[in-house]
């Protein structure tokens, strides 16, 4: 246990450093003459672009904070405290809108509202006769509303589970002295949920500057970067070779930002421990009747989904049955067929469908040991260094994908080039991805673990069990539901992953989500439309086994 | 078999005050043996140095012929190659194996490892000892607390342990159950005659349960012996307080007779006479300790008359069912006094209260 928890670390550690270490490198790394400046730094601070970068990146998280709150805490709260019918189903529907790929409700919205090929401004120009597009989704504004809708269902789910584990009897206490129900709402019930409202805003904000889908898919093409596609241009430039002292360079101070976020994001966590975690007390809640108020909020709801995820997905489809994108009409319904579907070569589709399944297994796998010896060194193994345990697990989610993909990809190019060849194999992706689900991996069977009693370990020992005994005997039984459930999310989200593979990838070890990308570099639209189609279908199976995971597991249980 | 314990002592690493400190204590074979205190005294942290569930900073335990631990020699006998019985205070019982399960568990870890057919008939037998075989086949969390209660006793002796250890095991019972489980627990180990060592901090298990009793306080064992002394000779003003309700009066020596002679203390309600050992001298600070119901109350004012008698008048009446409880203001200090419940006693009332002098009992702080 001890010595898998620290090779993990050792993973940590070494990505981390890599990156640090070439932002202050000269020249190229492996060579033998490589000098050490700080020069990369003074060019990135300097130079204009870079503050304009971070000023569209600021604007981004603004507007899809305001789009994502305004949508999930209104949902919540009629979940959670209303007779909102179907409770269930909106549950349902969160989480598989979690688990949709970004980059394919992203493709879906350029269908519609990009300035040239968007369908509702062809059809807006064509029945007023405008010169220019009304819309256009390829702007900081428009990327930010996307990824707002598509970062409401993390927002909706914490905000519930605040909500959730909020002693109703303070509402009751506002109710009794006198306050109607919107007064109670707004005195009491949103300001004893402020520090989860913050923390869940910087938690979102963290998401969100490190996201990498929306803003590639909508905005690279433009030329309209934030950061993390910033990072991505830098990598590979449009022409030249890369400069990779300067992309280390700015890999480390998206570090430096996201750690800070996480670092508020902890600090306002810590201030409000009754609100941060599920207390398991079964709390009862006052359920406010909607009345005729119910059709509207049935009707906002549906909106939601129809709009955010519904409608994005038909256009996909739309899509990928075409030979060019156009609006409905008898001639396009003539030309419906599956060209784009065959014109995928099968030899690639069947190759990529075996490295997804390998990335599929091995990555929950891997992540799942790794994290089970790292819970299990910190919370159990009376070890001096378990606190340093603890925070190598935590960081992994400070990093944002894409820094730990350059930090990977400089890694196997640079550093173990010689020693291990890694790099274009998919063991490369296997363990960069293992290593960036470590926290959310350990996050999982810390809370199981906490949750098991120590003395029913120390009645095992007691009878005579050592430490492997003790393990199969007790723990891991008791830990199997957060187990399988964990390892079928992270495979589910090792699935849908874009931002890694996309600086990692080359032709061998290509997973799903790339081909997708490579069609959308090369603006073959359509058959990026039917591979990420297929991509969908083919997670519908997946879906519906963590489904029965989660269920057994308990952490399913909307009322 | 003989528990020996030599100067143990254990600091946690998170916290400054050592949990332990130069515990020795030599538990007979076939004894039972309780470790009495408040919370964080130190009786939890012996036991588990005892299990081998903490590791000592120092000192030696030995079980029987074998030591176990020992700071000086750097032995260390790891939990599971101890041999020990025990019950947890959560029972521990683990949720995902059926009632036998739970209890043929500590077999599968005996060397010899029994057959499959011998493994069950012993845990048949540990759960017939317990009266739970008509429950073998259950999941064990379908059961009640004081069936699990039975299930961890039955599990902690199946394999026959060289001694058995008790963490509080009754304290998560109601009441009721609590007192049955009392007799029945001191019956069973009594009749198996294993050595016991067991944890409360409830005064009332440790003086109908054990054969000796040792009160601990902030890591230190301040008192040792047999129920009877631990309640009637406490040597202490803590143990005279924390076993039982007491009076304690602070006073000190005026005069005194030679060792075992009577002595005048002035205290805050009067001069009282008692017995002192030669340890004391004139002059010196006592408390004594004077047990409610040992105080016998008279109606009736006027001046005191008798050995250690002392008017006062009545401050507060409980009723308490079996007993009246009343406490009585004397100058500015509070007595509390037991009575018979029929006995005729108002708020108000100006009383005469009798301290027997062989009942009232000098010790140092």
């Amino acid at each position: 246990m001890l010595a898998i928890a620290a090779v993990a670390c050792l993973c940590v550690v070494v990505l981390i450093a890599t990156i640090l270490w070439l932002s202050f490198t000269d020249g190229t790394p492996g060579d033998p003459q490589l000098g050490y400046t700080v020069a990369h730094y003074v060019d990135v601070l300097t130079d204009h672009f870079t503050w304009r970068v971070l000023g569209n990146t600021l604007v981004f998280l603004a507007v899809t904070l305001v789009v994502a709150f305004a949508l999930a805490l209104p949902i919540a709260w009629l979940v959670e405290r209303t007779d909102f019918p179907g409770k269930p189903l909106v549950f349902t529907l969160m989480t598989v809108a979690l688990l949709i790929p970004g980059f394919a409700v992203a493709l879906g919205w350029l269908f519609l509202l990009h300035p040239r090929i968007g369908l509702v401004n062809q059809a807006v120009m064509a029945v007023f006769g405008l010169e220019r597009a009304p819309f256009d989704i390829s702007t900081i504004f428009g990327m930010g509303v996307v990824e707002g809708l598509s970062l409401t269902p993390i927002t909706f789910i914490m905000i519930a589970v605040a909500l959730r584990s909020m002693d109703p009897a303070l509402e009751e206490a506002a109710a009794m002295s006198g306050a109607r129900p919107l007064q109670a709402v707004l005195r009491v019930t949103l300001r004893v949920l402020s520090p989860a409202l913050v923390a869940a805003a910087i938690y979102v904000a963290a998401i969100c500057f490190a996201a990498f889908d929306v803003p590639a898919i909508l905005g690279l093409t433009n030329r309209i970067f934030t950061f993390s596609t910033y990072v991505f241009r830098a990598l590979t430039p449009t022409e030249g070779a890369p400069e990779y002292g300067g992309v280390a360079t700015l890999g480390v101070i998206m570090l430096a930002i996201a750690a800070l976020m996480s670092w508020g994001y902890r600090t306002v966590q810590r201030r409000a421990p009754r609100y941060a975690v599920v207390t398991g007390k079964a709390y009862r809640p006052r359920i406010a009747p909607l009345g005729r108020a119910k059709a509207p909020a049935v009707g906002f709801v549906a909106g939601y989904f129809l709009v955010s995820q519904a409608l994005p997905l038909v256009m996909l489809a739309w899509a990928s049955a075409l030979p060019f994108l156009q609006t409905p009409s008898a001639r396009a319904f003539a030309s419906l067929s599956l060209g784009n579907f065959r014109s995928i070569p099968s030899e690639l589709l069947m190759r990529i469908i075996g490295n997804t399944a390998i990335l599929m297994v091995a990555v929950p796998t891997l992540t799942m040991i790794a994290s089970f010896a790292m819970s299990w060194v910190v919370l159990r193994a009376k070890t001096r260094g378990a606190a340093l345990v603890d925070f190598l697990a935590f960081l992994p989610v400070t990093v944002p994908p894409i820094v730990f993909s350059v930090a990977a990809l400089l890694l196997a190019l640079f550093v173990l080039r010689a020693v291990v060849p890694l790099y274009g194999t998919i063991w490369l992706l296997v363990i960069v991805y293992a290593v960036a689900r470590l926290s959310y991996g350990t996050r999982m069977t810390n809370t199981a673990l906490i949750q098991i009693h120590r003395e029913l370990e120390e009645a095992a020992q007691m009878s005579g069990a050592g430490t492997a005994g003790v393990l199969r005997a007790v723990l891991l039984p008791l830990l199997a539901p957060t187990i399988l459930y964990a390892w079928i999310w992270i495979a589910l989200l090792s699935y849908r992953e874009l931002t890694l593979p996309v600086v990692l990838a080359t032709g061998a070890n290509l997973p799903f989500s790339m081909l997708v990308w490579s069609y959308v570099q090369s603006s073959s639209y359509g058959r990026a439309s039917a591979a990420a189609l297929i991509m969908l279908t083919l997670m519908v199976p997946v879906l519906l086994l963590y489904w029965l995971a989660a269920r057994r597991a308990g952490l399913i249980a909307p009322r | 078999m003989t528990i020996r314990i030599r100067d143990l002592a254990m600091t946690y690493p998170a916290a400054g005050a050592p949990a332990v400190r130069d515990v020795s204590l030599t538990i007979p074979d076939g004894a039972f043996y309780t470790l009495l205190g408040p919370s964080g005294c130190g009786k939890t942290t012996t036991l588990r140095c005892v299990a081998g569930l903490e590791r000592p900073d120092a000192g030696e335990i030995a079980i029987g012929d074998e030591t176990v631990f020992s700071s000086s020699d750097g032995v260390w006998v790891a939990p599971h190659d101890r041999n020990i019985g025990m019950v947890f205070q959560s029972y521990a019982i683990w949720p995902h194996m059926s009632v036998l399960e739970n209890v043929a568990f500590p077999l599968r870890y005996r060397r010899p490892r029994p057959s499959r057919a011998e493994t069950r008939e012993r845990a048949m037998a540990a759960l017939v000892l317990v009266r739970l075989d008509g429950f073998a086949d259950r999941p064990a969390p379908n059961l009640s607390g004081g069936q699990q209660q039975r299930l961890a006793l039955a599990r902690a002796l199946v394999a026959e342990p060289r001694v058995l250890l008790l963490d509080e095991p009754l304290s998560n019972l109601d009441a009721k159950l609590r007192e049955e489980m009392r007799l029945e627990l001191r019956e069973m180990v009594r009749r198996l005659r294993v050595t016991t060592l067991f944890v409360t901090h409830e005064q009332i298990e440790a003086l109908t349960m054990s054969d000796i009793v040792a009160v601990m306080k902030d890591g230190v064992i301040v008192q040792e012996g047999v129920p009877a002394d631990i309640y009637g000779r406490p040597t202490q003003a803590f143990v005279a307080d924390f076993i039982g309700k007491t009076n304690l009066l602070p006073g000190r020596v005026m005069a005194r007779a030679g060792d075992g002679g009577l002595a005048s203390i002035a205290t805050p309600v009067g001069l009282l006479q008692c017995r002192l050992d030669g340890a004391f001298g004139v002059g010196d600070a006592v408390t004594l300790a004077v047990r409610p119901e040992h105080i016998a109350l008279s109606a009736g004012a006027g001046e005191a008359g008798g050995p250690n008698a002392v008017a006062g008048e009545v401050a507060a009446v409980i009723y308490l069912g079996n007993l009246i409880e009343c406490t009585v203001t004397v100058g500015t200090h509070l007595l509390r006094v037991q009575l018979h419940p029929s006995t005729p006693v108002a708020r108000g009332a100006r009383v005469q209260l009798a301290l027997p002098i062989e009942h009232c009992l000098a010790m140092r702080h």
